[in-house]
């Protein structure tokens, strides 16, 4: 993107992308959707889009973007919302998301002219690809980078560690993974559905690790990934992201129920007041 | 490409199929930049040394992980590359099918997987090192094209067919070392197009894979005995070549396939499949491997316990042509 935001301007549109979440969610009707983990990487999302990725909506393809890889698929929300706000889909294409025949499928389905990188959604293949992305740039002798986000349940996939070890062992320094660490997963907490130790985990895979304390702090996450984003040390990049699932809509927030659920229009009317009021407090800022 | 010697083709049939498709991969490399290889630690035994010799940096062996293998194969595929994922075809397609379907198969990439050792050939191993499925699995996943080359030479020319194809391939590689040639001169290949081993009336034989040879030899047996048999070589089973079909079923009164694949889902469904559609059409013999784990034993051995040897595929040929149809 030739435009460079500043985090007070990645704030509004981690904000419009919200609002855009919560319509494209409620358009849904029936068939509902993934507030909750989609909710909880917004503002990860924004920031790469808005201030850390090299890319032009005029030109998905252009040979040397940086790549996106959306691993926890189930966020797509969050993806499509950032391509909205970005210009590769048209604002229109809300009220089609999950609809028949639309591009918008629950789950990411690969469309370069829409700015969709990659097809996910079958949890922890999405960064075993993104390895061979980077791979290919290394191969090619590309400078782009490519960054991919995982979420913490995802993290029980046993791929997701075959293509941690992978990627350390090719040198994939072009690689960066942003763990949304919200608590949470399907059935539970992902502290009972499955104890894992991500720190410990993620620290032997041989990967340079990083941690972000409020992965919902627009400023925090541009700091830590501008920094980062093209050392080259030899070792490819996580960073453990603290989040709140469904953050930013009050009875979403650490609320499994809003995992994946449709919403009636009450529900709608209350997230889009949620919004507003936080736009509200924002102005008064 | 088409000026392999004889003396070469000699000695990969010795050799196997392994060494067979090691070496057309680097010959394709050769040609084409863009070719790499990823493999699940198999590279000794898939022949691949001579491959990471000469083309270092566009080798990968992921480890013993052959989901991974798949996933970062896509990512490569993606960026325009042409990764040859090899390992052995008992673990790929099957231990890896979700991987092969969503992140290949859907995306439409530019991938290829070969799985070594399918069929017969790892029988001695046990049932786990038994690839008796990959045809079925393969052929549910769409835009895959599925292929089962016969012979070093069909080896060779699959790979290249390969190096110019766009879209996901499954190469199936069948045979034990000393599988013999069975086109010695340049030939025609095209995916997609079956070729007519030898021309006959009475009953066509339809191979895929290097069980071809048995369908030959047991042509030779047939032939002796007055009954003219037309050989297809079906070295695609995905998409299977439909005009060849309609030749056979409007020109010959039996069908029979051949393959060392599970009865269910193989090449002989897909023509059954194909033939559900004609009003009339010859009887159709299914000559694959029964529908049940087996006994160890060597390639041989696995030919002869499933019927596979020529005077097996002869007899089942003769008893129907005795018995009138229902």
């Amino acid at each position: 993107m030739e435009k460079t935001y500043l985090a007070k301007e990645i704030i509004e549109k981690a904000a419009n992308m919200r609002r855009d979440c919560i319509e494209m969610g409620f358009a849904a009707g029936s068939e509902g959707a993934h507030f909750g983990p989609a909710l909880s990487c917004v503002d990860i999302v924004a920031t790469l889009f808005f201030g850390v990725m090299k890319h032009d909506p005029k030109n998905p393809e252009m040979p040397d973007r940086d790549r996106f890889v959306l691993s926890k698929g189930h966020a797509s929300l969050a993806y499509y919302a950032a391509l909205i706000e970005s210009g590769y889909i048209p604002k229109d294409m809300i009220s089609q998301f999950k609809g028949n025949n639309s591009i918008l499928c629950g789950h990411p389905s690969m469309n370069l002219r829409y700015g969709i990188e990659v097809t996910t959604g079958s949890l922890g293949n999405g960064l075993p690809v993104a390895c061979g992305l980077a791979m290919a740039a290394k191969v090619k002798g590309e400078s782009h980078n490519v960054y991919c986000i995982v979420g913490d349940g995802e993290c029980n996939e046993g791929i997701i560690w075959e293509a941690a070890f992978n990627a350390a062992k090719y040198n994939l320094d072009n690689l960066i993974a942003i763990i949304d660490v919200n608590g949470f997963q399907l059935s539970g907490v992902t502290a009972d559905v499955m104890p894992m130790n991500l720190d410990g985990l993620w620290g032997a895979t041989g990967w340079e690790l990083f941690h972000i304390e409020d992965g919902n702090n627009v400023e925090e996450v541009l700091q830590k990934l501008k920094l980062i984003k093209d050392t080259k040390s030899g070792k490819p990049k996580a960073i453990l992201a603290k989040t709140v699932k469904g953050k930013g809509i009050s009875f979403m927030e650490n609320n499994l129920a809003f995992h994946a659920t449709p919403i009636n229009e009450e529900q709608y009317k209350a997230a889009i007041a949620d919004l507003e009021n936080a736009e509200k407090v924002r102005k008064q800022q | 490409m088409n000026n392999i010697s004889l003396e070469t083709l000699k000695e990969w049939s010795k050799l196997g199929h392994r060494s067979s498709f090691g070496e057309s991969l680097v010959l394709l490399a050769r040609e084409k930049k863009d070719v790499v290889v990823v493999s699940a630690d198999i590279t000794t035994t898939a022949r691949l040394v001579n491959f990471q010799k000469e083309f270092p940096d566009r080798f990968f062996n992921v480890g013993i992980a052959e989901q991974n293998m798949i996933d970062f194969s896509a990512g490569l595929a993606k960026e325009g590359l042409m990764p040859f994922a090899v390992t052995v075809a008992a673990f790929a397609p099957m231990r890896c099918a979700e991987q092969v379907r969503s992140m290949i198969g859907y995306m439409n990439l530019n991938a290829r997987i070969a799985g070594i050792e399918a069929g017969c050939r790892f029988g001695p191993l046990g049932n786990t090192h038994y690839a008796m499925d990959d045809i079925a699995v393969m052929r549910a996943i769409p835009n895959f094209t599925v292929v089962c080359p016969a012979d070093p030479h069909e080896i060779l020319k699959t790979v290249f067919a390969a190096g110019d194809h766009k879209g996901p391939i499954h190469i199936r590689l069948t045979g034990a070392p000393g599988f013999p040639l069975i086109y010695p001169d340049d030939f025609d290949f095209e995916l997609g197009k079956a070729i007519e081993y030898r021309p006959g009336e009475d009953v066509a034989i339809i191979a895929t894979g290097s069980v071809l040879w048995e369908a030959i030899q047991a042509a030779d047996i047939l032939e002796k005995k007055g009954v003219s048999v037309r050989v297809i070589d079906m070295h695609t089973v995905k998409p299977i070549d439909v005009k060849m079909l309609d030749s056979v079923f409007s020109q010959n009164q039996l069908v029979v396939t051949v393959e060392e694949h599970n009865i269910i889902g193989g090449l002989g469904s897909a023509v059954a499949e194909y033939k559900a559609g004609f009003d009339k059409a010859p009887k159709q013999i299914m000559c694959a491997l029964s529908d049940s784990f087996k006994k160890i034993g060597n390639y041989k051995f696995q030919l002869k316990e499933n019927g596979l040897l020529a005077e097996d595929i002869a007899e089942k040929v003769e008893r129907s042509l005795k018995t009138p149809m229902k």
